[in-house]
Parts: structure tokens; sequence; C-alpha cells
């Protein structure tokens, strides 16, 4: 296999946890970073030599993930979602996950795409400001405002999370 | 030492190491002068460290063969299947046709069906929009007569009909009814939480196929979250935010499932 597969094959555990991120489903991330590695591979003569492979690959599954997210608005008159398997009859979904983590992961897909994008892509990945506008194709004024409105979005749903449990330990 | 005003941008800078080597001492002695800007930055900090771990051990997962295989050129391409979240795409504009112009019907002999689950979701969305919006006449039955509510709707409705105990999210059964529904009946417990939000569970016995989902009415203010599956369908409805409506969701189908022994 030549190098640049293998260089390719080493970003395939990031790709997963950028997706994940994103999108929350498994499945659904898995899906979203087949395509992204389809697309390279399809496109390989677009990686400049010597660009490292995890900037051009994000580059190409944050565009997927912006289409993606693009045409679920367009038809915003009707959003139907598919649950994933294991929230189907009798499995008792998220079991794996801690109460903290699942607050986590839902405040963060309550977030608009776009800040969800950016602070994913600053906060967990750790990309710098300049490195993440380049990626996602954007100023980077605009890059760090989605990422702190992001961060305040997320603590203002957290902290509403926290109230409400609040409410009900009162109410008993 | 710079002396420069700082302010919450540069907390957020800071924390993502944006801050030049020259200004962090400044910051910090801000910071200490500024307890609510201290708190808030702990905080971020506290939110991006439980985000990382939350997403650490997608890391260690081991990488599935099919995306390896997509690299090695080892696997078969994906196209044979379309990818879930295509699929889900695809999905939405079959359902916005249908919304369209009921081009539905003449396609469900090519596969593409859609109406069992769009007829389930438009009548639960319906009771919700008509029963949720009263308040004296809510619900036939209240739910201090809660055993003759679900015994009274069990019996009807040819299934155990138990109340999901929604009190996690903050919901209290108000009570329910029976409904007429197309050639059948179906069970409309209706649940209201400190806020005054309310939201409605719709049951009935009568399903063909199988399908799960989300369903947003067209005015696009009542969702309703529904499954389906033959001879039982399911739809939880409201008006809170997806997500919220998601847990709430699936919270109750699987309180439903087991109360009548269907799991």
């Amino acid at each position: 296999m030549d190098e640049r597969r293998t260089a390719i094959l080493a970003e395939i555990p990031r790709l997963r946890r950028y997706a994940r991120a994103l999108l929350r489903d498994r499945d659904s991330a898995d899906d979203l970073v087949q395509d992204c590695l389809e697309r390279a591979l399809a496109h390989m003569d677009n990686w400049r030599t010597g660009e490292s492979p995890r900037r051009w690959l994000f580059t190409i599954m944050h565009h997927l993930f912006v289409d993606q997210t693009r045409r679920t608005k367009r038809r915003a008159e009707v959003v139907m979602l598919t649950l994933d398997d294991s929230e189907a009859l009798s499995s008792p979904a998220d079991q794996a996950e801690s109460i903290a983590s699942r607050e986590i992961m839902d405040a963060l897909q309550a977030i608009s795409p776009d800040r969800r994008a950016a602070l994913v892509i600053v906060g967990i990945e750790g990309f710098s400001y300049a490195e993440a506008a380049t990626m996602l194709g954007i100023p980077a004024g605009t890059l760090m405002s989605r990422v702190a409105r992001g961060r305040e979005e997320l603590r203002g749903l957290l902290d509403d999370v926290a109230r409400r449990r609040a409410i009900r330990v009162v109410e008993r | 030492m710079t002396r420069r005003d700082f302010d919450e941008r540069d907390i957020h800078m800071a924390l993502d190491g944006e801050l030049p080597q020259e200004e962090r001492a400044g910051f910090h002695a801000w910071l200490d002068a500024n307890p609510e800007m201290k708190a808030r930055s702990q905080r971020f900090e506290a939110d991006r460290s439980r985000l990382r771990e939350t997403f650490a051990g997608v890391l260690d997962e081991p990488v599935p063969d099919s995306l390896a295989g997509a690299v090695t050129g080892e696997a078969k391409k994906s196209s044979v299947a379309a990818p879930r979240w295509r699929m889900a795409a695809a999905a939405v504009l079959l359902l916005a046709i249908g919304a369209g112009g009921g081009y539905l019907a003449g396609m469900a002999g090519l596969g593409l069906e859609g109406q069992a689950e769009d007829q389930l979701a438009e009548e639960a969305i319906a009771a919700h929009t008509v029963y949720a919006a009263e308040q004296r006449h809510a619900v036939e039955v209240g739910a201090n007569d809660r055993d003759h509510l679900l015994g009274w709707l069990s019996n009807r409705l040819g299934l155990t009909l138990i109340a999901p105990d929604l009190s996690a999210e903050g919901f209290e059964l108000v009570g329910g009814r029976l409904l007429p529904a197309g050639q059948t009946t179906a069970a409309h417990l209706l649940y209201e939480d400190a806020k005054g939000n309310r939201i409605s569970i719709y049951v009935t016995p009568e399903g063909k196929g199988k399908a799960k989902g989300v369903y947003k009415d067209e005015k696009g203010t009542a969702s309703a979250v529904y499954w389906l599956d033959d001879g039982w369908g399911c739809a939880v409805v409201g008006t809170l935010p997806r997500d919220q409506m998601l847990d709430i969701g699936r919270n109750a189908y699987r309180q439903l499932l087991a109360g009548a022994g269907m799991t």
C-alpha cells in the first residue's frame, strides 16, 4: 500500500471522533466518514504533497456535513429522522454512556450545526483558529464568534438541565 | 505585563490557546480581579474537559473493516447500500413530496411507502393540538382515577396500556381519553410539567410495517416521535425542542413496551 493511503488510514480514528461529535449517532457518523474516505480517494490529486492529511480530510468531511445539514434545512417543513436501532424495542440505549456524557452530547446536538462544528473542531480536535477557519472556509473572526457562541449556548443548555433537575429534587 | 482591557472574548481565546504569551499574565490578573469572569472561564474549561472525555473513547475503538477497506481498496464500495444518513435525507425528500401533493400514494408501488407512519403521526399531532389546548376538558378521565383510566383504555385497545413515568423529565400525567383512529381506537394520554408544557402519548393497536422517526407538522410547531410496528403504533407529541422530544419519546416508548409485555 502506498504511503498516502497509509497516512489516510491513520486518520480514521480522528475522523470518526469528529463525525461522532457532529452527528452523535454512531452509524450515521461512520457513514459520513465512509463518504469522506471515498471522496478523498477519488480526489487524491487535490492533496498537496507535504500537506497534513488530517486537515485535508477534515475539510472534505466538513463539507459533506454542511451539504447534509443544508439539504435537511431546506426541507424543514417535514423533518424525518431515523432513530438508531439501539433505541428501538427492548434494548436500553446508551447504557455505556454516563449521565454526564449523555447530557453534554444532547446539548451539543441541540446547538446549531455551524456552531457545533466550530466548537468541536477547536475544542475537541484542538485545531487553531487559523487552521479551523481555513478548513471550515470562513473568516477567522466568524470562526471565533461561532466558537464563543457555541460554548455559551452549550453552557446555557447544561444550566437548564441542571436547573430542571434541581426543581425536581425540590418537588419531592 | 501588558495593560489592556480584557473581556469575554479573551476567555475563549485563552481557553483555545490563542492569547499571545505576553498577554497571559495580564489576563490572569484580570480574572483574579473579576470573580464572575473567573467562574465563567472555569465553567467553560470544565465543559471542554467533559466534551473531550466524552468523545475520547472513540479514538480507542477498533476501526470498522468497512472504513479501513474503503482506504485499502479491500472492501466493496459502499454504493450498494446507500449510507444511512443519505437515506435519511431521501426520506425527508419523500415526505416533503407527500406533504406537497399526495404523490406518495402513487409511489407506494415502488416500495417508497411512508403513509402509515405519516398517518399515525398526523393523527397523534391532531389529537395533541385539540386536547392539549383545552383547560377544563383536556381529558376524559383524570390522573386521580388512574387505575380506571388505564383499565378502560387497555380493554378498548386490546393491549396492556400503562402510563409511562415521565417524572424524570418533569412531566406528570394529567389524564387520558379514548379516540377514534381509522377503523379502530386510540388512547390519548396527556402529561404536563411545572411550566405548563404539555405532551401527548398516542397509542393505537393498529399498525402495518415497521417504522420509527420524527415527524414535524407543516407549521413546524408540534413534532411527533413515533414507532410503528405490526399491530402497534405509538407517538409522543409535543412542542418541546427536538432533542428533548426524542429523549421523552424514547423513555416513554421503552416503558410502554415493557408495560405491554412486548420486550
